[in-house]
C-alpha cells in the first residue's frame, strides 16, 4: 500500500487472539475433554480411525481466513501497481556484463522500451484495435493472400506502437498472424481486454492446440519461449509459403500508396487514418473520438463476427474485438454518439428532408 | 419429545381410519382392508400382521411375487410397466407412462441391477453420481422396490440438505410413482410434516432425521437411511454418518446408502469401514476451461464485463455467474441488463434476461429461473439468452439446463468460527479446487460448454484449497454438542466424525452450555440442557426462552427470538435508504434493537388484525413481509413446543412501567455471554466481556444513547467489527441474572472487573442505606421509569398512558416479586377478556 492509498484504521485489543482464553488451561471444556482422554495437541475423533488420513490442519485448529473487504480478483495483490523502476537499465548492463552481442543488446532493449511504452499508452488512454480490411494486391482487395503476391497490409501503426514489436511477423499467414498478433497484444493490454480477446482467438481457433499451450503458459514469464514457437512457426510459413519479408517502412510506403488508389476499403481506413491524425492533435477530444470509433468498430466486428459463423470462409476479413474503452463507461459513450449522430443529421438540410420526406 | 411422538402416533391413527373407510367404498367387493393395512403402525406391532403382502391385500400386485432383498431389475422393470399402480392397485395415468420412459433414459437406471447385487450384499454402500445421473430420484425408488416396505412396515429415508430440495424431490418422485404426495410418498422437513400413514417414502432434511433420532436412538422406523448430497457436508449430515455408522453396527438389518456427487469417495469408503462403491456416470459433456493471463482488479467489473461479452460473441446458450451475496448480485444484475440494453440499442444483440439467484430470495422469484430463455426480438435475429446470477446455491443442488458458459470468479461467502473470539460470522473467501471443478461442471449440462474463471492457473493451483471444509469444522458446536448429549453420546472427544472438529471449538462449545447450566458441571445434561435440545434453537435463545416466564414475559420473548432465527425484516432498498431509515424510526425503541423489533412485529400484527393488505403495508413501512411471516409461523411452532413443555406464556402489562425493563432483563438470561461495556466514557468503542474484543456498535441501531453496557445479538465482522441488534442493560442485573458467569473471584483483573466491583459496592451501600435490603435492580428503577417510557407503537396507541410523573417506590425484591408475580397473574387472568384484541395479537393465525 502506498502512502496515497486509503488508510483504514483499526483498534485492536491488547490480546485480538484471545490467547489468553487458549492457553487457560482450567476451562471447563478443557476439563471435560481431558477427563475424556484428550491430550493437548491431539485430533478428535476415533482413535486410529482408517479415514485419519484425510484429516486436515483444520481439525487441530479452527480455520483462518483473512477478512476480504475488496474487490480485488483472487490472486491479484493491492499493490500490483508499484513496480520497482530502472531495472530495465540494469539488466542491460547485466546483458552487456555477461558478454551478449551489441545488437542482440540493442534489440532487447528496443523491445523493453516498446513495451513500457505500450504499457504507459494502455494505461494513460487505452489502446485501440482495428479490424481486418484485406489485402491489398496490385490494385485490388483480396480477401485472402495468394502466394508471393501478398503484401500484408500494414495496421495503421501510429497509435499502436503495440504493432512495431510485431513487425516481425508481420508475414504470417493471415489467421496465424491475428492469433500472433492477438497473443502478443494480449500482454499488452488491459487484462480484461485481453481475456475478450483471447477468448476470441480461442473460439476462433478451438482445435489449435498451440494456441491452448499459450493460454495455458503464464505469459509474462515465458514470453521469450513464446517468441520461439512463433519465430519457428513463422519460419515453417515462410518454407510453405514463401511470402517475402517486409518491414515497417515498406508498409507504410504501401498503405500510402493505396490510399492513392483508393478502393472502397481504402476510403473507409482513409477516413480512420484521418480521424487519427485528428486525435494527435486534438488530443483533449479523443476520449470522444475513441468512443464513436470503438462503436463503429465494435458494430463492425459484431457484424463480421456473425458472418464468420455463417461462413468460414469470410474469416478473412473479421478480426479481433472491439476498441477496448478505458475504464469510464460505455453507456456514456454510446449515448453521446447517439447524440452526435442526431445533431449532425439536423444539421443537413439533404438529411431533413429526407426525414420530413420533403421533395425538392 | 415422547409426548409429541405420541401425539403424531395419535394422529395417524385417526388419520388411518379415514383412509380405512375411504378403502372400503373404493373394494365394495366385500374385500374390506384389514386394520393390518398401515405399514407407519405395522412397526409398533411387528410381531403381528406386519407379515406378507399385507399391504395387497385387495388387489393383484405384481409385488406379491417379490422376495425381499432378493429383487432384480427385471422383476421391477415388470412391476413398474403394469397397468397397476402396483402401490396403490390404481391404474396408472398416461403422465406415469411419459414420465417412465424419461426415467429410463437416465444414466443410473443402466446399473440398476448393479446397483441391486451391491446392495444386496452390503450394509452399507457408498455411491458416487455426478449431478444429473438421476440418483437423487431414482436410487430410492430401487430401495423402495426391494425394501418392500409394505411387508414389514418400516420406511425408508432419504436425506438432502436442503428444505426446498427435499419438497420439490418429494414432488417429483411422487409424480414418478403415480401416487399422490403426502400418501405414499412424503416429507418433513423443519416446519412441515407431509407424511401419512400410508408413507413408504420419506424425504427429509438431514437436521429432521437427526431431531427424530433423538427419541428414537435406534432409528427403529426406518429399514434403510439414504444420505444424499453427502458431499455437501453439512453439520447434520457429518452428524448422521458418525451416528449411523454406530447404529449400523447395533442393528444388522438397518441398510445405508451415501450419496455423493463428487470423486472424494475414497474418503467416504475409508470411513464406512471400506464400503463397496457404485459409481455411475453423470451425463455431461466436456467443458473447456479459460483462465485469464492476469489476475483481475476487480473481480465483479472482470464479471461484468465477461458476461456481456459472451453475449455479443458466443453462441447460443445460458450463461451462470457466481457471486458471493444478495447486494453484489444484485448490483451485477443491475448493471448487465443496464449494459445489454445499450448492446440491443447500439448493435443487432439478441435480448437477455438477467435473474438473480440466492437464498432469501423470495421462492416466486427463484423459481424465475426455469424460464426459457427469451425470444430473439425479430424472426432470425440473433438469439436471445438468460443469465443467472447466484451465490453457490447453484454449484451443486439446483439443476438448471440450458446453461452452457459458467463464470467463476473464484469467491463465495463461507461461514467460519472462531472459537477464541466466539465469532461466527459469513466472510468473503476462495473457493476450493473442488468447488471450482463443480462450478465448471455446470456449463456441461446440456452441451460442450465453457467455464471462464475469472482468475490464472496458477492461482488456481496455489491459491485454492483442495476441498471445501465441512460445515462441523466452521460451525460453533454448542447446538451440535447440545444434540450430542441428548443422542446419547457421551464421548465426545472419541466421538467418530469423519473430520472431528479443533478441539478448541469442542471446549468453547461445553464451556457456553456449562454457563447457560445446560450442562452440569460432570459435563452431563442438565433438565434445562434436555428441555433446550428440544428447541431448533442455539442454546443461548433456546435458554432465554425457557426461562423467560420467570420475567413475566415469555410472550414478547417468544416474539423476539422468532424474529431473531429469521433473516433480518429491514428492508433498506438502495434508493430509498432514508425513508426507510425514518419508517424504522417509526418503532425504534430508544433502549434496544430488539424492543424495536418487537414494536415492529406488533405493529405488523396490528395492522394484520386491522384486516390491512399487509404485503402492502409492509411495503409500505419497508418490512419484509416474507421474513415477517416466517417469524411468525416460527413463532407459532415454538410456541408448540413451549406449551408441550408447560413453559407458561405470559406477559407484564404494557402499563406496567416494568414491561420492557423485564423484557431487557430476560434478554440477558440467554445473552449474558454477549455483553460488552463502553471502554472509557464518550468513546464508542466497546469491549466484550471475557473475551476483550474491541467492537463498535452497528450503525443501523436504534438505540439513540447506549448505555455503558449493552447486551448484542451478533458480533459482525467487517473492516471494523460491529456487534448488531444491541440493547441498553444495568450491569447489575449481570450479576443478578448471571451471578456464575460474573463471578467476580475468578473474573480476570481489568477494567471490566473493577466496574463490576464497583457496582457490587455500590449496591451494597444502596441496600445498606436502605436498610431492608433493596433489590440489586431497584438502585435504578426511577431512571428506567423514565427510560421504559414507550415510544408510541402502533398497536399501543390506544392503550399509551404517559407514565411520567408515576413515582415508584423501591420494594424488597421478593416482596416485589412476588407481588408482582400475583398481579401480573391476576392481571393476566382478568386482562384475558379486556385485552382480548392483544392476546389475538399474540395467538398466531391458523
Amino acid at each position: 500500500m502506498g502512502l496515497a492509498a486509503a488508510k483504514n484504521k483499526r483498534k485492536l485489543g491488547t490480546d485480538p487472539n484471545n490467547t489468553k482464553w487458549s492457553r487457560n488451561e482450567t476451562t471447563f471444556g478443557q476439563k471435560i475433554l481431558r477427563a475424556q482422554g484428550w491430550q493437548p495437541g491431539d485430533f478428535l475423533g476415533a482413535k486410529d480411525a482408517a479415514h485419519a488420513v484425510h484429516h486436515t490442519e483444520a481439525s487441530s485448529t479452527h480455520i483462518k481466513v483473512t477478512l476480504k473487504d475488496d474487490n480485488l480478483g483472487l490472486g491479484a495483490k493491492r499493490n500490483n501497481g508499484d513496480e520497482c523502476t530502472g531495472l530495465f537499465d540494469f539488466q542491460h548492463l547485466l546483458g552487456r556484463l555477461n558478454g551478449k552481442a551489441e545488437d542482440v543488446l540493442e534489440a532487447e532493449k528496443q523491445k523493453r522500451e516498446n513495451h513500457l511504452r505500450n504499457h504507459y499508452l494502455e494505461q494513460k488512454i487505452g489502446t485501440i484495435r482495428f479490424v481486418r480490411g484485406g489485402w491489398l494486391v496490385g490494385d485490388v482487395v483480396k480477401e485472402k493472400v495468394t502466394e508471393e503476391d501478398g503484401v500484408p497490409q500494414s495496421e495503421s501503426v501510429d497509435q499502436q506502437p503495440s504493432e512495431d514489436t510485431n513487425s516481425a511477423e508481420s508475414t504470417e499467414n493471415k489467421s496465424k498472424k491475428r492469433k500472433a498478433d492477438s497473443h502478443d497484444e494480449d500482454e499488452k493490454e488491459e487484462k480484461k481486454d485481453k481475456k475478450s480477446k483471447k477468448r476470441k482467438t480461442d473460439t476462433e481457433a478451438e482445435t489449435d492446440s498451440e494456441s491452448s499451450k499459450l493460454k495455458k503458459t503464464e505469459k509474462k514469464d515465458k514470453k521469450e519461449k513464446e517468441k520461439e514457437k512463433k519465430k519457428k512457426e513463422k519460419k515453417e510459413k515462410k518454407k510453405s509459403k514463401k511470402s517475402s519479408s517486409d518491414s515497417d517502412d515498406e508498409d507504410d510506403v504501401e498503405s500510402s500508396a493505396s490510399e492513392a488508389k483508393k478502393s472502397k476499403k481504402d476510403k473507409k481506413r482513409e477516413k480512420k487514418e484521418k480521424k487519427e491524425k485528428k486525435k494527435e492533435k486534438k488530443d483533449k477530444k479523443r476520449k470522444e473520438k475513441e468512443s464513436s470509433e470503438s462503436a463503429t468498430e465494435s458494430e463492425d466486428s459484431k457484424l463480421k463476427d456473425k458472418k464468420r459463423r455463417k461462413d468460414d470462409t469470410e474469416t478473412a476479413t473479421s478480426s479481433g474485438t472491439s476498441t477496448p474503452t478505458i475504464t469510464s463507461s460505455t453507456r456514456f459513450l454510446a449515448r453521446s454518439r447517439f447524440i452526435a449522430q442526431k445533431k449532425m443529421a439536423f444539421a443537413d438540410s439533404a438529411a431533413l428532408n429526407q426525414i420530413f420526406m420533403i421533395k425538392s | 419429545m415422547a409426548s409429541h411422538d405420541d401425539k403424531g402416533v395419535k394422529r395417524s391413527n385417526m388419520e388411518d381410519n379415514g383412509q380405512d373407510s375411504k378403502r372400503i367404498k373404493r373394494a365394495e367387493n366385500g374385500d374390506v382392508a384389514p386394520e393390518k393395512y398401515n405399514p407407519y403402525l405395522a412397526h409398533l406391532n411387528e410381531d403381528g400382521n406386519g407379515n406378507g403382502n399385507g399391504n395387497n391385500g385387495d388387489f393383484e400386485s405384481p409385488l406379491d411375487s417379490f422376495e425381499r432383498h432378493n429383487t432384480t431389475a427385471v422383476q421391477a422393470a415388470q412391476a413398474e410397466d403394469s397397468e397397476l399402480n402396483p402401490w396403490t392397485g390404481q391404474p396408472h395415468s398416461q403422465r406415469y407412462f411419459d414420465i417412465l420412459k424419461t426415467r429410463r433414459d437416465l444414466p443410473v437406471h443402466k446399473q440398476r441391477q448393479e446397483f441391486l447385487d451391491m446392495y444386496h450384499n452390503t450394509q452399507i454402500l457408498v455411491f458416487v453420481g455426478e449431478t444429473g445421473s438421476g440418483k437423487t430420484t431414482q436410487i430410492p425408488q430401487y430401495v423402495l422396490y426391494d425394501e418392500l416396505p409394505h411387508t414389514n412396515g418400516k420406511l425408508i429415508a432419504c436425506t438432502q440438505p436442503r428444505r426446498v430440495a427435499a419438497m420439490s424431490v418429494a414432488q417429483r418422485v411422487a409424480n414418478e410413482l403415480d401416487v399422490e404426495l403426502g400418501q405414499e410418498v412424503g416429507y418433513s422437513i423443519r416446519f412441515e410434516n407431509r407424511t401419512g400413514p400410508k408413507t413408504m417414502l420419506k424425504y427429509m432434511t438431514d437436521g429432521q432425521l437427526l431431531r427424530e433420532s433423538m427419541h428414537d436412538h435406534d432409528m427403529s422406523r426406518y429399514s434403510c437411511i439414504i444420505l444424499d448430497e453427502a458431499h455437501e457436508r453439512t453439520l447434520a449430515t457429518d452428524i448422521l454418518m458418525a451416528l449411523l455408522k454406530q447404529i449400523a453396527a447395533r442393528r444388522k438389518d438397518l441398510k445405508i446408502i451415501v450419496m455423493s456427487a463428487t470423486l472424494d469417495a475414497q474418503k467416504f469408503q475409508s470411513y464406512f469401514y471400506n464400503a463397496p462403491l457404485l459409481a455411475v456416470p453423470g451425463r455431461t459433456f466436456p467443458v473447456e476451461i479459460f483462465y485469464t493471463p492476469e489476475p483481475e482488479r476487480d473481480y465483479l467489473e472482470a464479471a461484468v464485463r465477461t458476461v456481456l461479452q459472451i453475449h455479443a460473441t458466443e453462441p447460443e446458450g445460458d450463461i451462470l455467474l457466481f457471486l458471493t451475496g444478495e447486494e453484489e448480485i444484485e448490483d451485477a444484475c443491475r448493471r448487465i441488463s443496464l449494459e445489454v440494453d445499450d448492446m440491443i440499442r447500439e448493435s443487432d444483440a439478441g435480448p437477455m434476461k438477467v435473474y438473480p439467484l440466492y437464498g432469501t430470495l423470495p421462492p416466486a422469484h427463484q423459481q424465475r429461473i426455469f424460464e426459457k430463455a427469451p425470444e430473439p426480438l425479430r424472426k432470425g435475429g440473433r438469439p436471445g439468452r438468460k443469465v443467472i446470477v447466484s451465490t453457490n446455491i447453484a454449484e451443486t443442488s439446483l439443476t438448471i439446463d440450458g446453461i452452457v458458459y459458467v463464470v467463476d470468479p473464484g469467491f463465495s461467502k463461507q461461514k467460519i468460527y472462531n472459537p477464541r473470539s466466539r465469532v461466527e460470522s459469513l466472510l468473503v473467501s476462495p473457493i476450493s479446487k473442488a468447488s471450482a471443478q463443480q462450478r465448471a461442471g455446470r456449463a456441461g449440462r446440456t452441451r460442450p460448454g465453457k467455464c471462464f474463471r475469472l482468475y490464472t492457473e496458477k492461482a488456481f493451483k496455489k491459491e485454492l484449497i483442495e476441498q471445501t471444509y465441512p460445515e462441523i469444522l466452521r460451525s460453533n458446536l454448542a447446538n451440535t454438542v447440545l444434540e450430542l448429549k441428548k443422542l446419547g453420546v457421551e464421548d465426545l472427544v472419541h466421538f467418530d466424525l469423519m473430520d472431528p472438529p479443533a478441539p478448541e471449538t469442542m471446549m468453547r462449545a461445553l464451556e457456553e452450555l456449562n454457563y447457560l447450566a445446560c450442562l452440569d458441571d460432570d459435563g452431563e445434561l442438565t433438565r434445562l440442557g434436555g428441555m433446550a435440545s428440544e428447541f431448533p434453537l442455539d442454546p443461548a435463545l433456546a435458554v432465554m426462552l425457557i426461562s423467560s416466564p420467570e420475567f413475566y414475559c415469555s410472550n414478547e420473548i417468544l416474539s423476539i427470538v422468532s424474529l431473531l432465527s429469521v433473516p433480518s425484516i429491514w428492508v433498506r432498498p438502495n434508493n430509498a435508504r432514508k425513508r426507510a431509515d425514518e419508517m424504522k424510526m417509526q418503532f425504534a425503541h430508544p433502549d434496544g434493537d430488539h424492543l424495536t423489533l418487537l414494536n415492529a412485529y406488533h405493529a405488523y400484527k396490528g395492522a394484520e388484525t386491522n384486516g390491512e393488505d399487509m404485503k402492502r403495508w409492509c411495503h409500505e413501512h419497508f418490512l419484509s413481509y416474507r421474513h415477517l411471516s416466517s417469524a411468525d409461523n416460527v413463532r407459532a411452532q415454538l410456541k408448540r413446543i413451549m406449551e408441550t413443555h408447560d413453559i407458561d406464556l405470559v406477559s407484564t402489562p404494557f402499563q406496567d412501567k416494568n414491561y420492557y425493563t423485564n423484557i431487557r432483563r430476560a434478554l440477558l438470561a440467554g445473552f449474558f455471554m454477549q455483553v460488552a461495556m463502553r471502554e472509557s466514557s464518550n468513546s464508542k468503542v466497546y469491549k466484550t466481556v471475557k473475551d476483550d474484543q474491541l467492537v463498535m456498535i452497528h450503525p443501523s441501531t436504534s438505540v439513540t444513547s447506549p448505555y455503558d453496557w449493552v447486551v448484542y445479538n451478533e458480533f459482525v465482522l467487517t473492516t471494523k467489527q460491529y456487534v448488531r441488534t444491541v440493547t441498553n442493560i444495568r450491569p447489575e442485573w449481570l450479576l443478578e441474572i448471571a451471578p456464575v458467569y460474573y463471578d467476580l473471584d475468578t473474573f480476570e483483573k481489568g477494567e471490566i472487573k473493577s466496574a463490576l466491583t464497583r457496582i457490587t459496592d455500590k449496591v451494597k451501600r444502596r441496600q445498606a442505606i436502605k436498610g431492608s435490603g433493596s433489590a440489586l435492580s431497584g438502585g435504578s428503577e426511577e431512571k428506567d421509569t423514565k427510560k421504559d417510557k414507550p415510544s408510541l407503537t402502533p398497536m399501543n396507541v390506544t392503550e399509551f398512558i404517559d407514565l411520567v410523573g408515576v413515582v415508584v417506590e423501591a420494594k424488597d425484591e421478593n416482596l416485589e416479586k412476588k407481588e408482582n408475580m400475583k398481579k401480573s397473574k391476576k392481571r393476566w387472568r382478568k386482562g384475558r377478556k379486556k385485552t382480548k384484541k392483544e392476546a389475538a395479537l399474540l395467538v398466531p393465525p391458523v
